[in-house]
């Protein structure tokens, strides 16, 4: 199966100004985006998540490497006939309406005017701007503007998206429908590509994510297998919500080597195994102690960014 | 070719939205509109009899004036006064369609669409060009008709003139383009075009000023400019003639040659192939 999004040893290097030092924005990454699969794309600034973006959509050329689309080159222009993008910062004209932004990018993607007369109500409807189709974009808040241009990017009903920092000024209510529609678009066979800081908003979207590090894949994986814990310890740290949290208890987890630590009301626990767990959990209720959670400790995708971002370049490799 | 014309539309409907073009369209319709409404022309047996401006009888003197030659000088010369104010104003009213579009947040909502950025930059131009001609055919046009209609006479030269003044608007608009897609700044493809416009006019007396010149190399430099250049003055005396016909004195007539037109055709392909590259190449 052909991939939706598929670039290898992609290169790009800048120089600044002229004849001045050169800078390596990619250094040849790799990855490859399925039809109907959500991929997020993370990474602190100056990553080079923007310039991979750019690269596929054609807006910067590369130094080296393949980037394509749907099969096609990046550089050819027909490549993203089947491609919505999303933009961060995007700027419509100010003077169109929603309707009218919707009709000339629609067609600047060849859809026919016909087709877009019925097509802009349903998708204003379904981005919650139905109320504004006929309101100059000028006087949209951020947030409208946002999911304009979600709807600009979805007009010509692409195979491919690309999305950058989508829920950007979108209030929560806003975020959680845009999600939403989000994963619809995936069900239905697109793949999406997700470009954002946030990464809740990743962890609850995504099915892959690729982190980037100086212009590298630093990790790569579903989310499950990127914040699964590495066992650096034979132990495995629990999260135990009891009352009451007695010094006595602490002082006997301790003894049973379990390296208690009290954070934010609750035990932070380590058992060696099953046995050692509900021997912990015995004294505890032995001590007349009530449990009310007991919940394996697991990373979040932002521990993982933030262990990756302050990582060597050895202890990624 | 759907993804070109949405593109020139929008040149269009940006144009609408700028005051400018509103103004320009304002200012054109006033002056037609006094020109209808103040000059009455009192005609007989094809020559000038009376005239009365704003109600005003204007003195005719003992004979009488020959109407055919009285509205031509005035055709030829409101066709050289529209060759310089309407270049002016439709590199005003287009220059900034290049730096708006390169503009970071709307030239990826462009590029990202599955059009060339040479057709893109190229439907950008001809929509500028579209809608400076609609300004320069509309005032030409409609002075043309109101000659017709104060006077009968019909001089179809005067609303030819339009092709020599779109010419010199599609040389300088191409050069508009390239600085445009070199600094992305429409105050400085405006200063530049005019820049270039002006001392074009200067070059035209480059034999003069090159032998004003004491040092060889700057001699050389001033012809240099003047091949380079556009022929911006020479372009305005060929509207001038074009409109006088065989009633222009002779010298007039002469300025209506093919050179200015080959070299100043030259360096408004040259500016835009530049421009295209430039646009082509850049990395936004």
């Amino acid at each position: 199966m052909t991939a939706a999004i598929e670039v290898r040893g992609l290169q790009k290097f800048y120089r600044e100004g002229l004849g001045g030092r050169e800078v390596r924005a990619l250094a040849g990454i790799d990855f490859a985006v399925q039809p109907g699969e959500l991929f997020g794309l993370l990474g602190p600034n100056g990553a080079g998540k923007t310039t991979t973006v750019k690269i596929l959509l054609g807006l910067t050329h590369a130094t080296s490497g393949e980037a394509s689309l749907l099969g096609l080159p990046a550089r050819d222009p027909e490549s993203r006939r089947r491609v919505g993008y999303l933009p961060e910062g995007h700027r419509f004209p100010g003077y169109l309406t929603a309707r009218q932004t919707l009709s000339v990018f629609g067609r600047m993607s060849g859809v026919a005017p016909a087709e877009l007369r019925s097509r802009i109500p349903a998708l204003l409807h379904s981005v919650k701007l139905s109320e504004w189709m006929d309101v100059k974009v000028k006087k949209f808040s951020k947030g409208m503007t946002q999911r304009l241009g979600l709807a600009a990017a979805l007009v010509h009903e692409p195979e491919v998206l690309l999305l950058d920092e989508p829920t950007d000024g979108v209030d929560p209510v806003g975020r959680r429908e845009i999600r939403d529609l989000l994963k619809a678009e995936a069900a239905k066979g697109r793949a999406i590509l997700l470009n954002s800081h946030l990464l809740s908003e990743i962890e609850l979207t995504c099915d892959r994510v690729a982190v980037l590090r100086n212009g590298r894949v630093a990790a790569m994986g579903t989310i499950d297998e990127l914040t699964k814990r590495e066992e650096k310890s034979s132990s495995k740290g629990y999260r135990l919500v009891a009352a009451p949290l007695t010094e006595e208890l602490i002082a006997e987890f301790r003894r049973k080597g379990a390296s208690p630590e009290c954070v934010n009301g609750h035990l932070r626990v380590l058992a060696r195994d099953a046995e050692h767990l509900n021997e912990l959990i015995d004294s505890a209720r032995a001590r007349g102690v009530l449990l009310t959670e007991l919940t394996p400790e697991k990373n979040t995708l932002e521990d993982v960014f933030v262990d990756l971002v302050k990582a060597t370049p050895e202890q990624v490799s | 070719m759907r993804a070109l014309a949405a593109n020139i539309e929008e040149v269009f409907r940006e144009a609408a939205a700028r005051w400018t073009l509103v103004a320009y369209f304002a200012l054109s319709s006033l002056f037609i509109l006094i020109f209808a409404v103040a000059v009455n022309l009192d005609v007989v047996n094809g020559a000038l009899a009376g005239a009365k401006i704003f109600g005003q009888n204007v003195q005719m003197g003992r004979q009488s004036v020959d109407l055919d030659k009285l509205v031509l000088g005035f055709e030829s010369g409101f066709a050289g006064f529209l060759y310089v104010v309407g270049t002016f104003l439709a590199i005003f009213a287009t220059a900034h369609l290049v730096p708006r579009l390169m503009e970071k947040g709307t030239v990826d909502l462009y590029l990202s669409r599955p059009v060339g950025r040479v057709p893109l930059l190229l439907s950008r131009y001809v929509g500028g060009m579209l809608l400076s001609a609609s300004n320069v055919i509309y005032l030409l046009g409609a002075m043309w008709l109101l000659v017709i209609w104060k006077t009968h006479l019909v001089h179809p030269r005067f609303f030819l003139a339009a092709g020599i003044i779109l010419f010199g608007i599609a040389a300088l608009m191409a050069f508009a383009f390239l600085i445009g897609t070199l600094t992305s700044s429409t105050a400085v493809s405006i200063m530049a075009t005019f820049a270039v416009f002006f001392i074009s006019a200067i070059l035209a007396n480059h034999d003069r000023i090159a032998a004003a010149m004491t040092a060889e190399w700057a001699a050389t430099l001033v012809q240099g400019l003047y091949w380079v250049f556009p022929k911006t003055a020479q372009l305005g005396a060929a509207v001038v003639a074009l409109v006088m016909g065989d009633e222009g004195p002779r010298r007039m007539r002469d300025a209506l040659t093919l050179q200015p037109f080959v070299t100043t055709g030259l360096f408004g392909a040259v500016c835009l192939s530049l421009a295209c590259l430039r646009f082509r190449r850049k990395d936004f």
